[in-house]
Order: structure tokens, then sequence, then C-alpha cells
């Protein structure tokens, strides 16, 4: 098979090829490697590339499958994941200056489970600095570029995470989600991205950012390939005390194609706010898709979002200018101009404004399920309300007046992350510039299966998913 | 590009207690957010209890899960 076929396969499709013994884990690792040579300066995603250690990992896994040996669910697929995992003895640059030589002694836990299931680590991919823009914007390492349009934004701050899944370049790859940054990424380069629910992954060895909002999750091609990814990795860490003991199900036991009579809940206003027409048309169509499956749609109008979108913009602030602080003092022209600026403003919130965010948290998360998914099942939203930017009219390095158009871009997205809520985000078509559009479900917490059962459905039904760019 | 009214004591407030100074104009400009988030915060005023307190949010977590999950 050629490296272009090859690399037309899903996570799974690799995995399940190279279980089956119809392909070698080197044969999937030169693909990567060949599409990276061909196509990675399009996109410019990877930042370093262990090309000999990960051609012994492979060559180790096919040594091993025909000695027979049991291997784990994603045996044999190349991954490379965003450059804030820690890895012991390897330089993690977490996009930045200040970190561009720092090398942990520890291996985060997702890497660990990733190591034990049989992927193979190819490197680490381009990210926003320290994961502070949906943009993808980098002032150290350049920006990652969208493999549909390199004038356009990749999203952020999982950028390298879902050019290279769109690219073609890998076929999963973690990313990381405080605002949107997992989902951002995979709405505007048109790949699939899971946010699990608060506390679902565990962060140990991984960067923070915004601990009561962090997140760990995937970026793949399908939903099928998020759910095997979520399953590897999910689940209880002693690393972290606030990884959560819930059981991890089979996600991908519940892909059954079947969402007839499924409760759909359209959220507005909030999320519909001046929205581009091509993106509200895509929705439009997303929704009687799904409609077409068997689902029922209705409207909400949640009371509880404008509290939400106010304290979680509180929340990730201050939280991010704290462990920040002593660089802010010491070096902030390391930083670039619009995260030096961010984090500066996160100093001026109260302590009692801070946590009257945080306590009320969980009352609003109660009333969030009682009004939008009090009587459905999941919940629908775009999950951009505008198409793709140019990665030049939200420069604010360029130009400060571009401030408001960067902040706003996590509108939809961020108040997920303060509700703590599993949430997907799955390409449902392209605006009239060409740019993906992206459908967003969220369900209660730790119904990941839930939002993976309708995205997969989705895709059984449609193709948007399977385009490529090049 | 003129500063938000509340940019300077902002500033001033940074410096006391943090030490750390804007570190550009793109910093000074962002103050402007705070009028919007302070018009914000003051609206949900009265809506935190006395009970309330940031462990609620796991509590809620657990309590808010589908039935059969």
């Amino acid at each position: 098979m050629s490296s272009d076929t090859l690399a037309a396969l899903s996570m799974t499709e690799a995995a399940d090829a190279f279980a089956r013994g119809e392909v070698t884990a080197a044969a999937l690792l030169e693909a990567t490697l060949d599409r990276l040579d061909r196509h990675g300066a399009k996109v410019n995603a990877v930042v370093r590339l262990d090309r000999d250690e990960a051609r012994q990992a492979a060559v180790g896994l096919d040594q091993a499958r025909k000695a027979g040996a049991t291997l784990g669910r994603l045996a044999g697929v190349p991954m490379m994941h965003k450059d804030m995992y820690y890895r012991a003895g390897k330089v993690t640059t977490c996009g930045s200056k200040i970190r561009r030589d720092f090398v942990p002694g520890v291996t985060a836990t997702v890497l660990q489970r990733l190591d034990a299931a049989g992927a193979v680590d190819a490197g680490t991919l381009n990210m926003a600095e320290f994961a502070q823009n949906a943009t993808g914007h980098n002032a150290h390492f350049g920006d990652a570029m969208n493999p549909w349009d390199a004038a356009y934004c990749t999203g952020g701050s999982s950028s390298g995470s879902g050019a290279a899944v769109a690219g073609r370049i890998v076929t999963a790859a973690l990313g990381s989600d405080t605002g949107g940054s997992i989902r951002l990424p995979a709405a505007m380069c048109g790949v699939t991205g899971l946010k699990p629910t608060q506390t679902r992954v565990p962060r140990t060895g991984v960067m923070p950012l915004s601990f009561s909002a962090d997140n760990v999750g995937p970026l793949g091609r399908t939903a099928r390939d998020a759910a095997r990814f979520l399953g590897v990795v999910a689940g209880a860490c002693a690393g972290d005390p606030t990884s959560s003991r819930e059981p991890v199900p089979d996600y991908e036991a519940g892909l059954d194609g079947d969402i007839r009579g499924l409760r759909v809940a359209v959220c507005e206003p909030w999320f519909f706010d001046d929205i581009d027409a091509s993106v509200l048309r895509g929705f439009e169509a997303a929704m009687a898709g799904l409609k077409d499956l068997g689902a029922t749609v209705e409207t909400v109008r949640p009371e509880s979002l404008v509290a939400v979108n106010t304290y979680i913009s509180i929340v990730s602030r201050v939280e991010g200018a704290t462990i920040h602080q002593q660089w802010m003092r010491e070096c902030p022209a390391d930083y670039a101009i619009h995260l030096s600026a961010r984090l500066y403003g996160g100093n001026a919130i109260p302590a009692t404004a801070y946590l009257e965010a945080l306590s009320r948290r969980g009352p609003l998360l109660r009333r969030f399920c009682d009004e939008a998914l009090g009587r459905f099942d999941v919940v629908a939203t775009p999950p951009l309300r505008v198409r793709v930017p140019t990665r030049a009219e939200t420069d604010v390095d360029a130009d400060p007046a571009n401030w408001d158009r960067l902040m706003d871009l996590s509108r939809n997205t961020r108040p997920f992350n303060y509700l703590g809520l599993p949430t997907i985000s799955i390409p449902v078509g392209f605006d009239d510039r060409g740019l993906p559009i992206g459908l967003q479900l969220a369900a209660r917490p730790f119904a990941e299966a839930r939002v993976l059962k309708v995205a997969d459905a989705y895709q059984r039904a449609t193709d948007w998913h399977g385009r490529a760019p090049f | 590009m003129s500063d938000s009214r509340l940019a300077l004591p902002l500033m001033d407030s940074i410096q006391r207690w943090q030490g750390i100074d804007a570190p550009n104009a793109a910093a000074r400009h962002g103050m402007k957010d705070f009028e919007g988030l302070i018009a914000a915060l003051e609206k949900l005023r009265g809506e935190l209890v006395f009970e309330d307190e940031p462990s609620s949010f796991e509590a809620a977590l657990t309590a808010c899960k589908e039935r059969e999950a």
C-alpha cells in the first residue's frame, strides 16, 4: 500500500489492520514520515521529530506481533502529541521560548498509557505558547497553518494536533482543552476532537494552564478514534488526586449508529449571537441530518450561560496569571505580546471574585443540567459563531486592535470547561470560503459515550470527516 | 487607542500586589475588558449564598451524571 493509502486510514482502521497482520508498524510509520516530508512545511505542525526512535519502536512491535505477543489496542499506530506532555529526558517546549530547553524528569501518565497500548510516539507537535490562544499563533516556532488554506488559523491551542491530523500526517494526537483548545482546532481543521469530563483523564506530567479547567483529550479523524483513544488514557491515577475514580467504560461498545429517539437540545441565544450565515447553514444542515437519523431537535434557552461565561473568564485568567507570575516579573519579553498581555490582566482580578467563580461552579452545573439536559440527551451548538478567521485578522502581536476578535473565538467552547461537561467537535461541512465548519455536542458528566455515539452515527451517514485537504 | 478609565488604577494595583509591570501596549489595551467583566459580575451579585464553596463542583459532577451511566 502507498503512503497516501495508509495515511487515509483512521486511527482505529490502522490499529485494526496492524492487529490482523495486514500492515506492519514500520509501514505505517514510513507513511507518516513520507507524508511529513512531502507536506509538513505546508502546515508547520511538528516541533520535534524522533525519526530513529520511532523506527526502532515500530520494528520492535512488528517483531513482537510475529512472535505472537499480546499487544495493546493502539499497537503499531504512529502518533505525535502537543508539545506539553512531559517525557522524561526529552525537551518539552510548551510552545514557548521560556521552556525551549526544559527537560522534564517524569513522563506524563497519558503518554505512559499510550506507550503501554502500543502507540508509536514519533515526536511532538506545535501549539500556542503555553496553550494560551484560540488561534494557533506562535511567535517562537511559527504559526501552525490550516491544511485547507495556510492563510487561515488552525485554531488553538492544540494547533499542531489539528493540522497534523487533518493533513493526514498522523491519525490521532493528544491535545489539551481549557477553553476550547481541542474543539477549536478540530472545528477549524475539520477533524474530530473530544474534551472529556473534567477529572476524567489524569493530568500528571502535563503542563498546567488553569488547573480547574484543564483537560486532556484526543483529536482524531473519527468518533471511533476518539472513543478508543479515550478508553486508553482515561481513568484514575495516583499521581493526580483530582482524577476521577469513575469506572472507564468501553466507549466503542455503544457505537452502533442507532440514535432513534435521541433528544437534542439547541441552546439559544448564547451560542448564536451574530452568527455567520454560512456557519448557521452548516449547523442547521447537521441538525437536519440528526433528525433524518431519528433524533428529535428542540430549542432551549438556558439562562445560566451568562453567569457561566463570566465565571470561566475569571477562573482561567486568574489561574493562568498565578502560575506565570514569576516569569512575568523576570522575563516578560520572552512571552509573545498577546500572551503576556493576557496573563498580565489576570493579576487584576480580586481573590473574592475568583472564589465566587469557583464556588458558583457546582450550583451552575446543576442548573445548566436542569435547564438544558433535563429533558434532553445532548446539547448541540456551533463551536464557532464565525467562519475560520485568517491568521492576519487575529494577530494581536501585529495589532492590539485584534484583541476582541481573538478573545471572542472561544465564546462557544469555554462554557463547557466551566461546566466540566464532555464535549465533542466534529466536522459537518465547509463555509463559503472552503474552510471547515464544526458541530459541538455536549452531554452530562461522564457521558462521553453519549456524545461519541451521536458523533459516530452522524459520521456513518456523512463523509465530512473523510475529506482530506491534500 | 485610549486607555480604559480602569487601566491606571488596575496597573497600579498589579504593580503593588505582584510587582509586575504592563509588558506592552496590548496589555494596557486588554485592561478595557475589565469594564465589561465588572459589569457582568455586578449583575450576578446576590447569587452566591453563604454555604457555597468550590468543592460543590465535584459533588455536582457526580450528582448530574446520567442515571444509567
